[in-house]
């Protein structure tokens, strides 16, 4: 149950091992009696999240134990594994990022509906503004999540359920060691405390950091040669 | 039977709100209906007047069950016994037992408690030094259990004080008896002293207790935290008063948005003001000097928005030194309580959960706004378990679950008796699920 700060008692963070999710609710408000409940690869619960079945039993076993005031959703692929090919990695990255990122919001907010209370923070990226040639096969599940978790988000009004949704730039992480870093790239520190901030905001979207919200407009706003021309820096 | 879609619910300190259901139950065969239809894992949970600071009273998911239409009082005068049904306020009983020169002998800060939230809460007040907590009045109760049946408990079954202090979790309290008594007149003879210090109020209260039926004392928390403050000493009088308006209550607090008027700044000056207005000496009427807390209506929407939170703990007689560490813990935070009170305990009841025992107990308000309370009060409590003290579970809704058996070393006896009064697990609330009681 949250406190009488509004604080969560009971936290899970899906993708366990997820530089940014760990950096999310590391940075909650101290709370010495704060259950942080790891489920991924190792940790609490093992998970496979590409597994359905897998899926539902985890998910039921975390809440049968008792109520979760709020579930950080962290897994995600770039879709960048040299061994496999172009095709294989997008649909490993659609797997992860998408289906069963989406299956799991379903199993969560059904559950979160029950208890009549709960957060589930999300995280989608700045990838799914607009298709660029390098990375919109990442971006398109991004997008996919994004914009379904939007619409989950509508529905859960009422519901005592709430969702949010936290868009990461560039964040300089395991994640993307190697890769040339974009303008407006964030640490994962700085990226947690986005996370954190997402929660207590009433906007359904916090973008890390802020002024890529700016930036996507202008992004939308370009005409497609504009764009294109910037996009291929 | 009226039960409504799932409302938001807060408790007294508006700091949060639940989504539950409420049933509004006419009769006590409505109870029992009630029990066959939830189905949903969430539960039933008695509720009162919703005094309860934090999330005593609070089920999200769950169901409310309502019990006000449950209000019949009949006085006993010769046996000086009231019979009542669970949804009657102190206010109505006080009342109805005045007309025949009777009082309850405990009664709280508020007249706007319930019966049942009463002995769910072993509620205490200014007389506790004389008559103990409120269950010691009780002479027996009927509760409906999760299985339908209603049995009938007395002081001498463990099942009463598994039910004392049980935060509702052990059944519906449906009616009770309780001993009156009595009064000459509807007054009290009130003698209030100014005290500079906390050493000088914990010397008068101490040096007081036996020669008043109630003693209590507003503490000035703000400005140099020395624990300034004023003592109020009485007994029950002998010279009946005029009762303006015919007892009701005071005016509502009109709505001020969503705004916090408490600050370091304004607690400041009502406290200087407070401390300084004239002090009351002689004859006043008894409702208004047993529930100071009435005077306003909605007191609490004064705290705007973010709500607030009702810190009350007790501490063993000798260990006054955790009081100077509090003080200057939240002097250093700036945290000024609008509402501080200080009160010495007489004996603890038999019941696991009963928050009452013997040494001080201090009662403080804070805006949960203030930066830096929620770090200082978790580090306050490991302090105040390791000097042997506990908190207040009705006014809670910060405390850490894992200390909760420190502080209520008897907790496990009352999780076996509520386990056999409530096998199937019906009565839960949101306290329950965050302290992990059950």
């Amino acid at each position: 149950m949250l406190n009488g700060f509004k604080n969560p008692g009971r936290v899970a963070l899906i993708g366990g091992q997820s530089e940014i999710g760990l950096s999310i609710v590391t940075q909650l408000p101290e709370d010495k009696s704060r259950e942080i409940i790891l489920i991924g690869r190792s940790g609490n619960y093992v998970l496979d999240v590409t597994d359905k079945a897998a899926r539902e039993r985890v998910i039921g076993e975390l809440f049968d134990a008792g109520d979760v005031d709020l579930v950080v959703i962290a897994v995600g692929l770039l879709g960048n594994d040299s061994k496999l090919s172009t095709t294989e990695n997008l649909l490993a990255a659609i797997d992860v990022n998408f289906l069963s990122t989406v299956h799991l919001l379903e199993l969560i907010s059904d559950r979160m509906k029950l208890q009549a209370h709960g957060t589930i923070l999300v995280i989608s990226s700045f990838a799914q503004v607009r298709p660029r040639d390098d990375n919109f096969r990442y971006g398109s599940t991004k997008a996919g999540l994004d914009f379904y978790a939007r619409g989950l988000a509508s529905t859960l009004k009422g519901s005592g359920v709430t969702l949010k949704i936290l868009r990461p730039g560039f964040v300089k992480s395991k994640m993307t060691e190697g890769m040339e870093i974009a303008p407006f790239a964030i640490t994962v520190q700085e990226c947690g405390k986005y996370g954190v901030a997402a929660l207590k905001s009433r906007d359904l979207v916090t973008w890390a950091p802020s002024i890529l919200k700016y930036v996507a407009f202008i992004f939308k706003s370009l005409p497609p040669s504009v764009f294109r021309k910037i996009s291929h820096r | 039977m009226l039960i409504t879609d799932p409302i938001l619910v807060s408790g007294w300190g508006r700091n949060f709100s639940s989504l539950s259901k409420r049933a509004s139950v006419t009769s006590i065969e409505q109870a029992q209906e009630l029990l066959a239809q939830t189905d949903n894992g969430r539960g039933l949970l008695p509720v009162g007047l919703h005094r309860s600071y934090g999330d005593s009273a609070l089920n999200s998911g769950g169901t409310l069950v309502d019990l006000s239409v449950l209000n019949g009082i009949v006085v006993d005068p010769l046996a000086r016994t009231a019979t009542v049904g669970a949804g009657t306020t102190i206010r109505e009983l006080e009342s109805a037992a005045l007309a025949h020169s009777l009082f309850p002998p405990i009664v709280p800060g508020t007249g706007f408690v319930t019966m049942g939230g009463a002995i769910a809460a072993d509620i205490h007040g200014k007389s506790h030094h004389k008559t103990g907590s409120f269950s010691q009045c009780v002479n027996w109760m009927k509760v409906l259990l999760s299985s339908g049946e209603i049995v009938q408990l007395f002081p001498s079954d463990e099942e009463f004080w598994a039910t004392v202090g049980g935060l509702g979790l052990t059944g519906v309290i449906l009616e009770l008896e309780l001993n009156l008594r009595e009064v000459r007149s509807n007054s009290a003879d009130v003698n209030e002293v100014r005290v500079k210090d906390l050493s000088q109020m914990i010397e008068l209260l101490g040096r007081s207790d036996a020669d008043y039926e109630h003693t209590v004392a507003w503490i000035d928390l703000s400005g140099d935290y020395r624990g300034r403050g004023v003592v109020s000493l009485g007994n029950y009088g002998s010279e009946p008063v005029k009762v303006r308006g015919g007892g009701s209550t005071g005016p509502s607090l009109p709505s001020i948005g969503g705004a916090n008027f408490i600050t370091p700044l304004t607690v400041k000056a009502f406290n200087e003001i407070w401390f300084r207005k004239p002090l009351k000496r002689g004859t006043v009427a008894l409702n208004k000097y047993m529930h100071p807390l009435d005077g306003v209506n909605n007191w609490n929407r004064i705290y705007g928005d973010a709500g607030f939170l009702q810190y009350q703990f007790v501490i063993d007689e000798g260990r006054e030194e955790i009081f100077e560490r509090l003080f200057a813990g939240l002097r250093s935070l700036k945290a000024a309580s609008f509402l501080g009170v200080l009160k010495k305990f007489g004996a603890a009841s038999s019941a696991p959960l009963s928050f009452p025992r013997p040494g001080w107990t201090l009662t403080l308000d804070y805006p949960t706004a203030v930066p830096g309370l929620e770090k200082f009060l978790q580090g306050f409590d490991e302090e105040l378990v390791a000097a042997g003290g506990r908190i207040y579970l009705i006014k809670d809704s910060r405390v850490s679950h894992s200390l909760v058996p420190l502080m209520y070393p008897e907790i496990n006896k009352w999780r076996a008796i509520r386990s056999t009064m409530d096998p199937a697990g019906l009565w839960q609330s949101d306290q329950a699920r965050r302290l992990r009681l059950c």
